[in-house]
C-alpha cells in the first residue's frame, strides 16, 4: 500500500531537505515519488513538521538494574488510568509496555539500552522484547570482567582482546561495547572507595586508562561501527573536569563516545567549591572531532539513578531520596540503584541543569553531541520535549534561570549564551547523528530505501507540547500514533552487529568458565529459541 | 489420549479449553494464581489477568515479599553465588534449612576451596541457627552460633549490635562468642551472607541487611538470597518489567495496582472477592493453599496432579518436558533450561493461548 504525507515541512538533514515536500512510503520503506500512481492513503500534513523517527542513543530501559529500580520504588510509579483497547499494560507506569508507548508518542522509533551485563544479557533481551512499537538496541558492558583484566595483566596480544570483544558482543546480541568506570567496580570489591584514570586495579596491575584504551582499540579492530562508549571515572564529583579532559587526551585521536558528560563538567569554583566547567569541556570536544558525547542533562524532579558504576552508586547512597538503594556486586560490573530528587532550589542541582544546557549550546557540531538525560539518571526521557524547547528558546531559558538560586548564575556561562537550536539542528542531533554514530544506514533519514519510521509534529507556541505528542507517528510504515495517542502496538526489532572473530576464543572461554565457576559457559547464552516470538533481530553491518 | 479432566473424568483438550475460557470470561474478578511457571508462561498468565481485569499472585509470594519488603523499605546489598564462590573469604550462613531450600548450595559456593579473586585464601564459614546436625560441610570447618527458630531474631540482633559496638544483655560466654563472630565479620575482605527468606521473616532479613550496611562502612560485605520455589524470582522479575510491580497485583481498574494484602490469592478466594481461579503449578503440581472453597477452578499442572474437583489441563514441566527460561539460583540470572525429557505436552504459555483462543469476541483485547 502506497502512502503519502502531503505538503508537510520536511526537516531531513541527512538528505539536505528543509522545506515543503511530500513523503511517500510503501511496504515499510520510504520510496521515491512514483510516476503515474495515486497513493492508496493520503495524509494532509500541511503546516506540520515531518522528520524521521528519532533515535535515543543512551537510555536505561531494560535489564536487571532497571528492574531493581521498579521493585525498589513502587511508591514512585502508581498507575492512574486505564489503558486503551489493543494496548495491554500501556498505562502501567515504568513497565516495558509503557516505555514503548511513551517513546512512540514523542516520535522516537529506535532506543538503545546502554548497559547489558554479559551474564544477564538474556533478561535484558526478554525485557526489550516486551517493549512494543519501537526498535531497540543495546551495548554490552566490559571492563570490570576478570577475563579481560587477566588478559591485560598477562600482556596478551591485541588479537586476543579483539576476539574476546567480538565474541562477547556477538553472544550478547548488541550493537557494541560500553565500558563503565573501567576497573572501578572490581576495585570496589576490593574495598577501594574512589578510582581515578591512572589508579591500578589491585591484583591485575592495570589502570583504568589501560583498560578502556584496549577496548577502544579492539572495538575499532573488529569493525563495530559504534566507537567504544565510555562512562568515565569520577562521575558526579566536584572538580572532575580534569578527568574528562585527560580522558579525551587519552583517546589520542581515535573515535570514542563519552556518555552523559554533564556529570563530568564540574569545577571547583565558588564558595561551594562546585561550579560548571562546561565551557572548558565543550571547547575540548570542539577541538577533538574524534569524540562524540551525549549530555545526560539534568531536569528537575524526582527520579532514580541506575548505573553499573557500583562504586559511584555506593557513594551516592548516603544522599538517596528517599533513603534506600540496591547495591549489586555482579560477576563483573554489577550495579547500583539509588533514588534521587533534583531540585531547582538546590545549588548543586541547578549547576548540573545549567551545565547540561551549556554543553548542548557550546558544542558547535550537532553531530558530536546527542540528546540524553541518561534516562532516568538526569531525569526521565519524558523530559526530552522540555529540553528541546529550552534549546530552541533563549527566552525560555531565561525564564527558568530566574527561578535558580542567585549564586548559581555566577558559576555558569548559561546566561550569556544566546544560541537557539533550529529544527534542522534538532533533527541532526536526534536523527541523522545517532544513525551515523551507530552505523545505521536504514534510519535517521527520510531518503529512499530508509525504513518508514516517521514523526509528524504540529507546530505550536509550546514547543515542548509539540514534541511531547506527535500528530502522527509511523513505524515501519504503519500508523501507530495519532494526535499523541498510541492507537495500536506493533512489534519492533532488536538491532545487533555480528563482528567476526577467531573461534579459538570460544574453546578458551569454555575452559575458563569450567575452571573458574565449574559451570558450562553455555548457561549464560542468549539463544534465539529463548526469545522466540518475543524478540526479532535485525543486523547492522560491521565495517569489515 | 487427552490430558484433561473435569471433576476427575477425562475430557477432550478442546472441550477443556472451551470450558476454561467460559469460566474465566464469565467471572467478575478472576484470579490467576500459583504461577509456578517459566517466564513465557508467566508472561502469558499476566497478560491474561490484565485482559480479564483480574488479579495474579505466585505460590511463593510470601517468601519473595519477605526479601522485597526489605528492599523497598530500606534497600539491599546483593551479589551472585558465583561472585561469592570466587571471592568470599567469609561466608555467613543464616537460618535453618538452607540445604533444603537450595540443595546445590555448597557445591556452588565451593566453601572447601580457596578464594580465587582478591587473593587466594581459605574461607571462614559461620552458621547462625542451623538445624541440628545440618552444619556439616565436607572439608570445611563450620563455626556455629546456635539458635532455635524462636531465638534467631534475637541472636541476629545481638550480632548486629556487637558489629556496631553496641552493648547486649547476654551472659558473658554468649557475648564472647558473638564478639568473636562480629570481629570475624568486620575483618572479612569480601564477606557474603546467605539466607533463604522461606526460613526467615522480613524483620530478620532487615536486621541482617542493616548489619551488612554497617559492615560496608569499613569493609566489603554483601548477600546472596535463596529464591522461592516454583521460579518465584523469575516470575517476580517478569512481573516487575511487565507491570512495574511484583505479584499480588490486580487490574480491576484497568491498570495495575499492587497490594500485598488485597491481592493475596487465598484471601481473594476465601473472601469471595475472586469468583473463579486459574491455578498454575507446572513445576510440582502443588495444590492451591485455600480450603473448603468452591469456586470454579482451572488447574494447569504436570500429568498426575489433577485435583478431584474442577477442570484440569496437563502441561509439561518447564525445563524438563520443554525448553524454558527461568531464574537460575546458581547464576542469579535468567537462563534457558533445555528439556531433559521432552514430552508431547503443552507449555504453560501454549495452554493459556489455547484458552484465550476460545474467548468470545466481545472480550476486549
Amino acid at each position: 500500500m502506497l502512502i503519502r504525507l502531503r505538503g508537510g515541512h520536511v526537516v531531513d538533514p541527512a538528505t539536505g531537505v528543509d522545506g515543503v515536500a511530500d513523503v511517500y512510503f510503501e511496504d515499510g520503506r520510504i520510496v521515491a515519488p512514483p510516476q503515474g500512481r495515486e497513493p492508496d492513503e493520503d495524509y494532509d500534513v500541511a503546516g506540520h513538521i515531518v522528520m524521521a523517527g528519532a533515535i535515543d542513543i543512551h537510555s536505561h530501559i531494560a535489564g536487571g538494574n532497571v528492574n531493581s529500580a521498579r521493585l525498589l520504588l513502587p511508591e514512585m510509579h502508581r498507575s492512574i488510568r486505564a489503558r486503551l483497547d489493543g494496548t495491554p499494560l500501556a498505562t502501567a507506569k515504568w513497565s516495558t509496555f509503557e516505555t514503548g508507548r511513551l517513546y512512540a508518542q514523542m516520535g522516537f522509533t529506535t532506543v538503545v539500552e546502554p548497559a547489558v551485563a554479559p551474564h544477564h544479557a538474556l533478561q535484558s533481551h526478554l525485557e526489550l522484547g516486551d517493549v512494543p512499537i519501537i526498535d531497540k538496541g543495546a551495548l554490552t558492558v566490559l571492563g570490570n570482567d576478570d577475563f579481560l583484566l587477566a588478559v591485560l595483566r598477562e600482556r596478551e596480544s591485541e588479537t586476543a582482546i579483539a576476539d574476546y570483544v567480538a565474541q562477547t558482543v556477538q553472544a550478547t546480541g548488541t550493537l557494541g561495547l560500553k565500558c563503565i568506570n573501567p576497573g572501578g567496580a572490581d576495585a570496589f570489591k576490593q574495598n577501594m572507595r574512589a578510582f581515578g584514570l591512572d589508579e591500578i586495579v589491585p591484583f591485575y596491575g592495570v589502570t583504568s586508562r589501560h583498560i578502556f584504551k584496549s577496548l577502544q582499540k579492539a572495538t575499532q579492530t573488529v569493525g563495530i561501527p559504534h566507537p567504544l562508549h565510555l562512562h568515565m571515572n569520577n562521575l558526579g564529583i566536584a572538580g572532575n573536569i580534569d578527568t574528562a579532559l585527560a580522558t579525551i587526551d587519552a583517546a589520542e585521536g581515535l573515535p570514542m563516545h563519552l556518555a552523559h558528560v554533564q556529570f563530568y563538567a564540574y569545577g571547583l569554583e565558588g564558595k561551594n567549591a562546585f561550579s560548571s566547567a562546561a565551557p572548558a569541556l565543550a571547547a575540548k570536544i570542539n577541538a577533538n572531532k574524534n569524540i562524540t558525547v551525549d549530555v545526560g542533562a539534568v531536569m528537575f524532579g524526582d527520579t532514580v539513578t541506575i548505573s553499573s558504576d557500583v562504586l559511584r552508586q555506593f557513594n551516592s547512597l548516603s544522599g538517596a531520596i528517599p533513603k534506600k538503594g540496591v547495591i549489586f556486586d555482579g560477576d563483573a560490573n554489577g550495579g547500583g540503584v539509588v533514588p534521587y530528587a533534583y531540585r531547582i532550589s538546590n545549588y548543586y542541582n541547578a549547576i548540573q541543569w545549567a551545565a547540561g544546557l551549556e554543553l548542548f549550546l557550546l558544542i558547535e557540531d550537532p553531530l558530536q553531541v546527542f540528546f540524553t538525560t541518561d534516562h532516568p539518571n538526569g531525569g526521565p526521557f519524558t523530559t526530552y520535549p522540555e529540553l528541546f524547547a529550552l534549546l530552541m528558546s533563549a527566552e525560555l531559558r531565561a525564564q527558568w534561570m530566574e527561578r535558580l538560586p542567585a549564586d548559581v548564575l555566577e558559576m555558569t556561562s548559561l546566561p550569556s549564551i544566546k544560541r537557539e537550536y533550529t529544527l534542522n539542528e534538532i533533527a541532526l542531533m536526534s536523527r541523522a547523528g545517532p544513525a551515523r554514530l551507530y552505523g545505521f544506514t536504514d534510519r535517521g533519514r527520510l531518503g529512499e530505501g530508509a525504513v518508514a519510521d516517521i514523526a509528524v509534529y504540529k507546530p505550536q507556541k509550546d514547543k515542548a507540547g509539540m514534541f511531547r505528542n506527535a500528530a502522527y507517528v509511523f513505524k515501519d510504515g504503519e500508523n501507530v500514533v495519532r494526535d499523541g495517542v498510541v492507537t495500536r502496538y506493533t512489534k519492533g526489532k532488536t538491532l545487533r552487529v555480528r563482528p567476526g572473530y577467531d573461534r579459538a576464543i570460544e574453546k578458551r572461554l569454555d575452559a575458563y568458565y569450567d575452571e573458574l565457576y565449574g559451570l558450562s559457559r553455555s548457561i549464560f547464552d542468549v539463544p534465539e529459541a529463548a526469545l522466540a516470538g518475543r524478540s526479532v533481530y535485525a543486523e547492522v553491518a560491521c565495517r569489515n | 489420549m487427552s490430558n484433561a479432566t473435569l471433576d476427575g473424568k477425562s475430557i477432550s483438550s478442546e472441550d477443556a479449553y472451551e470450558k476454561a475460557a467460559e469460566i474465566l470470561q464469565a467471572a467478575n474478578f478472576p484470579l490467576v494464581a500459583g504461577l509456578g511457571a517459566d517466564v513465557a508462561g508467566a508472561q502469558a498468565a499476566i497478560l491474561l489477568a490484565e485482559r480479564l481485569r483480574g488479579a495474579f499472585d505466585h505460590l511463593a509470594s510470601r517468601d519473595s515479599l519477605a526479601d522485597l519488603e526489605v528492599v523497598r523499605s530500606a534497600g539491599i546489598f546483593v551479589t551472585t553465588p558465583n561472585e561469592a564462590r570466587v571471592r568470599a573469604d567469609l561466608v555467613l550462613l543464616v537460618g535453618p534449612g538452607l540445604t533444603g531450600y537450595w540443595p546445590a548450595i555448597f557445591d556452588r559456593l565451593a566453601l572447601d576451596k580457596e578464594t580465587v579473586h582478591g587473593g587466594k585464601t581459605a574461607r571462614r564459614v559461620i552458621w547462625v541457627g542451623p538445624k541440628r546436625g545440618e552444619a556439616k560441610i565436607d572439608g570445611v570447618e563450620v563455626e556455629t552460633i546456635p539458635a532455635t527458630e524462636a531465638e534467631l531474631p534475637g541472636v541476629l540482633a545481638a550480632l548486629r549490635a556487637r558489629v556496631g559496638g553496641r552493648p547486649v544483655a547476654l551472659p558473658a560466654a554468649a557475648a564472647k562468642k558473638l564478639d568473636a563472630a562480629a570481629e570475624a565479620l568486620k575483618s572479612a575482605r569480601f564477606g557474603v551472607a546467605v539466607w533463604s527468606a522461606a526460613g526467615l521473616d522480613s524483620l530478620m532479613v532487615e536486621m541482617l541487611q542493616g548489619m551488612i550496611t554497617e559492615l560496608n562502612a569499613t569493609t566489603r560485605f554483601t548477600g546472596v538470597p535463596i529464591g522461592g520455589r516454583g521460579n518465584a524470582t523469575g516470575v517476580l522479575q517478569t512481573s516487575a518489567w511487565m507491570t512495574g510491580f511484583p505479584p499480588r497485583t490486580g487490574f480491576g481498574r484497568g491498570y495495575p495496582e499492587h497490594d500485598t494484602w488485597r491481592f493475596e490469592a487465598s484471601r481473594l478466594v476465601e473472601s469471595g472477592e475472586a469468583d473463579a481461579a486459574l491455578w498454575i503449578s507446572a513445576y510440582s503440581g502443588e495444590a492451591p493453599p485455600w480450603e473448603d472453597v468452591d469456586i470454579p477452578l482451572i488447574t494447569l499442572g504436570p500429568p498426575g496432579s489433577a485435583p478431584k474437583h474442577g477442570l484440569f489441563i496437563a502441561v509439561g514441566k518447564p525445563g524438563e518436558n520443554y525448553d524454558a527460561v527461568e531464574f537460575a539460583q546458581e547464576t542469579s540470572s535468567m537462563v534457558l533450561r533445555r528439556a531433559s525429557a521432552p514430552a508431547e505436552l503443552p507449555t504453560v504459555a501454549e495452554a493459556i493461548a489455547a484458552i484465550s483462543a476460545k474467548f468470545s469476541e466481545d472480550l476486549p483485547c
